[in-house]
């Protein structure tokens, strides 16, 4: 019985940063690295299902990324996972949810895990897709945003809740194997131990070109082309002070100046 | 990172000409206390050295004693009697020169207030009058000669202040010394040329500048701090009556007016603590000074905001901000706001535990916030720098709280990857529920400190991790969580037994379990209803009582306080006193001082006076008192009380994980140590001291107990006078 979760490295934004001089990207000396915060859920879901079950389930975290990586999969490693994988060519630097979905989709095959849990999205891009796109390339069935999970490991279904808008929620009953998108709040992420951080040092990792998967740099090609990113205008605040007399008028100049009087 | 300021705090580093000085910056160290004087100059050098080296402008001593006959003994104040005093304060003004900052020398004569103790001497004041601050002091009532002389006190010390390296010499007249006791008719009941008009009542001040201008005018700025308005009404000084007459006389020999309002024996009015007072909050008298004098003003008043301090100068109602406290709690302050970092900054929670422990009288002064101050020179610690890791090891803190997390920080400010777990969602322990005590709420900046600096460092020391809202670890978690060293600070509680100081026992009937008793940390849960008539079983010495007497009678319930020891007795030391007691009197907060619980039955209280067993001693054989049975017991109904009798160390895991000591190498633990309240309840700064001190000396032969620090004293054959002797002479 095996469960393979799907994770990313995201980035996060310093308080002050400045853009990569192309103009499509902020420069990365600015971005702070961390495993994507549904990740902690979806890892977290495994590890109970595993202890839960006593032995016999195997969780194996993959992340597409290049070296610095690393650091995300040993961290989801630490909480307790078995093993990981981590597929990286120089091709991927822009690669999309479909991209990676269709490596994914070629881990499944090599690893044929019995589920696979996603993040309900990445913290830092959002677009929710590739748990979606890696179960269409699959045929195997999906259930998004996730937020409460009764599954036995090796059972043919499971039962699960899903958050809706509005405050609803719906249970509903899935077919196994399934790809799983785990929403924030499913259940409590662990901590790593400091001995869980040490051990996941030493915990196998499978580093795995596109070649190995039989994928080329052509089948992992992004849908889409960021051209530029950018920080809007923002509006402008103004602290009036002085006498209620002083500020009054001031606000009445402003006033007249938004309305062009 | 540097100069990344907001344009808005350019205000504050513009330059500033006061008399023949420049002064760099707007950023000015009051003058204040810090137990060194001149008996440490180590002490005194390195403290003030590291305010110059963060960006301060000018730093001054402490007041500084300008003639044994102001002399202050108990209460550490700098001297500059003589050559040896000149070359101790030396040190501090090479230091402070060093980074380019002005020294200053803030010039004490006591009168009435200096009780001289050591030296024996009798204090010398416009009239004769009995302190109203100092026990038994009276001064002698000048004529023309004595006057004289005391004004070249002034002038000698400002000549020697002058040799010392100091930039400027400031006469000080805050707090009811020296020439206020001149200006203000509390003081000044005389009837000749230096008494009655406030012209005359001015005299003494202004001949004593124009003396000190004279003699050292060319070479240092004269300062002179003048409290405008002693906060007594007519019968004082009043700001816009005798105050500002003085600074129009006074303006020509003054090179930068130093503003502060009150008195000695209230002076909790001028260094307010935060439970009263905002920053600022002497502004509305500083700034009519400000408007009436040609001169450059600086003012204090724990400003601990830059948008305040810019605003201010931008206001016009100070030339120059000044800070006592917000120096002690970040000697880095103005560096921080130049290199726009403002969230490093570690503000001044305004608890006034540095200024307690000169009103104590001796004890060097500490800092809730910054465990570094007065640790400068005698531990090596400087604020903002730190000895690198030695090893890889991996640290455990359990819980954090003050202990915990300032251990945390300093272990990651090394580079140490720890783990900082605790049971609460949010860093800072007891203080999440203390900063919601009425007036308590800027204490919560000693856990925004902290949990900003540890969040900021967990990205910068892999592998570390804050892991909060987690069940309470026990003695096989911490076995096994693979840490090297372990440190537990679990915090203390409060007694549920009625545990107390007094008996040191339990009291019949006092069980926290029960409805209608409660502990403080019950009523910060809010677990239990609390009935209209509430008894406060005091015997802590410090703030809780009172801030939960505060508390409960602003709720509207009816509050009796039975307290065995001195109701808020530590509040004297942090000036809290005076208006803690006018919040009780206001609240109908009724006080019972010197009583203490016999026993207690649902609903009722028995209670006795300490001092009715009857004064005679003597023995009557075993099992028998020495003194009378005492038997003032009576009667008083609650409907709900509230036991702050005492606390004690949650120790509990500690205790465990030390009892398996022969399990820690099989699960690689090299040593495992208990800080803060959970070694023995203590204030919030020597828990927050605990967790520093461990950190900086984790690698050292014993941890758990602090390395010895450098002692200044006077070593015997070592003459204090220059060429003088150490011998003893008999005058035959």
């Amino acid at each position: 019985m095996k469960i393979l979760v799907p994770v990313k490295q995201i980035a996060s934004l310093d308080d002050q940063f400045e853009m990569r001089d192309d103009g499509r990207d902020v420069d990365e000396d600015y971005l702070e690295k961390d495993l994507n915060e549904f990740d902690h859920f979806s890892v977290e879901e495994a590890l109970l299902i595993k202890e839960a079950a006593g032995d016999g389930v195997e969780v194996v975290v993959a992340i597409i990324g290049d070296d610095d990586s690393d650091d995300a999969l040993r961290t989801a490693l630490a909480k307790g996972a078995d093993r990981g994988i981590r597929v990286w060519d120089d091709s991927l630097a822009e690669a999309d949810g479909t991209s990676v979905a269709r490596i994914l989709a070629k881990v499944v095959e090599r690893e044929k895990p019995d589920m696979v849990f996603t993040g309900a999205q990445s913290s830092d891009f959002g677009s929710a897709t590739t748990g979606m796109a890696l179960a269409g390339l699959l045929g195997w069935p999906h259930a998004a945003v996730v937020s409460n999970l009764e599954y036995k490991p090796g059972a043919s279904s499971a039962k699960l809740r899903r958050e809706l808008e509005g405050g609803l929620e719906e249970i509903m009953t899935i077919r196994c194997p399934a790809v799983l998108s785990i929403q924030l709040g499913i259940n409590q992420p662990r901590y790593a131990s400091l001995r869980g951080i040490k051990q996941a040092k030493q915990k196998p990792v499978d580093e795995l070109s596109l070649d190995d998967l039989g994928l080329g740099a052509s089948d992992v090609e992004p849908a889409f082309h960021v051209r530029k990113m950018y920080a809007p205008e923002r509006g402008k605040a103004e602290l009036i002070t002085g006498s209620a007399a002083e500020q009054a008028a001031r606000l009445a100049q402003i006033i007249k100046e938004i309305r062009g009087m | 990172m540097s100069d990344k300021r907001a344009a808005k705090y350019d205000v504050l580093f513009e330059p500033i000409q006061i008399g023949p000085k420049i002064m760099k910056n707007r950023f000015h160290q009051s003058p204040h206390c810090i137990g060194a004087g001149t008996d440490r100059p180590g002490f005194q050098m390195a403290h003030r050295g590291v305010k110059a080296e963060g960006g301060w402008g000018a730093i001054n001593t402490e007041y500084c004693s300008i003639h044994p006959e102001s002399d202050d003994t108990m209460r550490v104040s700098a001297r500059i009697w003589d050559a040896g005093d000149v070359r101790n304060l030396r040190a501090m003004c090479d230091e402070v020169h060093k980074h380019d900052a002005l020294a200053g020398i803030e010039m004490w004569y006591g009168g009435a207030h200096a009780p001289n103790m050591e030296t024996r001497q009798t204090p010398r004041g416009p009239s004769q009058y009995a302190s109203e601050f100092e026990t038994l002091t009276y001064c002698q009532e000048m004529d023309l000669d004595d006057i004289r002389q005391v004004q070249q006190f002034y002038v000698d010390a400002a000549l020697r202040a002058r040799d010392a390296g100091f930039d400027i010499v400031n006469v000080y007249g805050g707090h009811a010394y020296g020439p206020m006791q001149w200006l203000s008719p509390y003081f000044n009941k005389r009837t000749d040329g230096y008494g009655g008009s406030v012209e005359n009542r001015a005299r003494f001040w202004i001949e004593t500048l124009e003396k000190v201008k004279r003699a050292v005018g060319d070479d240092c700025a004269v300062a002179s701090r003048c409290a405008i308005d002693t906060l007594y009404g007519p019968g004082g000084v009043e700001v816009e009556v005798d105050g500002l007459r003085l600074i129009e006389l006074a303006d020509p020999f003054v090179d930068v007016w130093d503003i502060n309002i009150g008195d000695i024996a209230q002076w909790g009015e001028d260094a307010a603590p935060s439970r009263f007072q905002r920053q600022g909050h002497a502004l509305p008298w500083q700034r009519l000074v400000k408007q009436t004098s040609k001169k450059p003003v600086l003012g204090i008043g724990r400003f601990t905001d830059p948008e305040k301090m810019a605003e201010v100068i931008r206001n016009g109602e100070l030339d120059i901000i000044s800070c006592a406290r917000p120096s002690i709690a970040d000697p880095f302050l103005p560096n921080k706001i130049k290199e726009g970092r403002i969230d490093d900054i570690r503000t001044c929670i305004g608890c006034n535990v540095c200024i307690s422990r000169w009103e104590i009288g001796g004890p060097p002064m500490i800092c809730t916030q910054n465990a570094t101050a007065g640790e400068e020179y005698r531990r090596s610690w400087h604020p903002e720098k730190f000895e690198n890791a030695k090893s890889d090891d991996t640290i455990l803190v359990v819980g954090a709280g003050p202990a915990g997390g300032e251990a945390a920080r300093v272990l990651m400010e090394r580079g140490y990857v720890t783990h900082l777990v605790d049971s609460a969602e949010k860093v800072g322990g007891h203080v999440n529920d203390v900063a919601t005590l009425p007036g308590l709420g800027e204490w919560g900046y000693h856990r925004d400190y902290r949990e900003v600096q540890i969040n900021k460092l967990l990205k910068k020391v892999k592998g570390s991790q804050l892991a909060l809202g987690q069940k309470r670890l026990t003695a096989d978690d911490v076995l096994n969580y693979g840490a090297e060293k372990v440190i537990i600070a679990t915090g203390a509680s409060w007694n549920t037994d009625g545990t107390n100081a007094l008996t040191h026992e339990p009291i019949p009937g006092a069980d926290a379990s029960r409805p209608d008793q409660v502990t403080p940390e019950q009523i910060f849960r809010g677990e239990k209803a609390i009935g209209k008539r509430v008894v406060i079983l005091n015997s802590d010495t410090y703030f809780m009582a009172p801030s939960l007497a505060e508390r409960l009678a602003t709720q509207g319930h009816e509050v009796t306080v039975i307290s065995g020891v001195g109701f808020g007795h530590y509040m004297h030391f942090s000036l809290e006193y005076p208006n803690m007691k006018r919040r009780m009197v206001e609240l109908n907060v009724k006080v019972l001082g010197d009583h203490w619980a016999s026993r207690i039955e649902p609903g009722r209280i028995e209670y006795y006076n300490v001092w009715a067993e009857g004064s005679r001693r003597e023995y009557r054989g075993p099992g028998k008192l020495p003194r009378d049975e005492n038997t003032s017991q009576k009667w008083l109904e609650f409907d709900t009380l509230v036991l702050v009798t005492g606390r004690h160390s949650d120790n509990t895991l500690f205790r465990e994980v030390k009892a398996r000591q022969d399990e820690w190498e099989k699960h690689g633990i090299k040593n495992v140590y208990v800080i803060g309240d959970a070694w023995a309840p203590k204030m919030m700064a020597d828990a927050t001291f605990d967790g520093h001190r461990i950190a900086r000396e984790i690698e050292d032969a014993d941890p758990q107990h602090p390395l010895p620090y450098k002692r200044e004293v006077i070593s015997w054959g070592t003459a204090y006078q220059p060429g003088g002797e150490y011998k003893q002479e008999w005058r035959l």
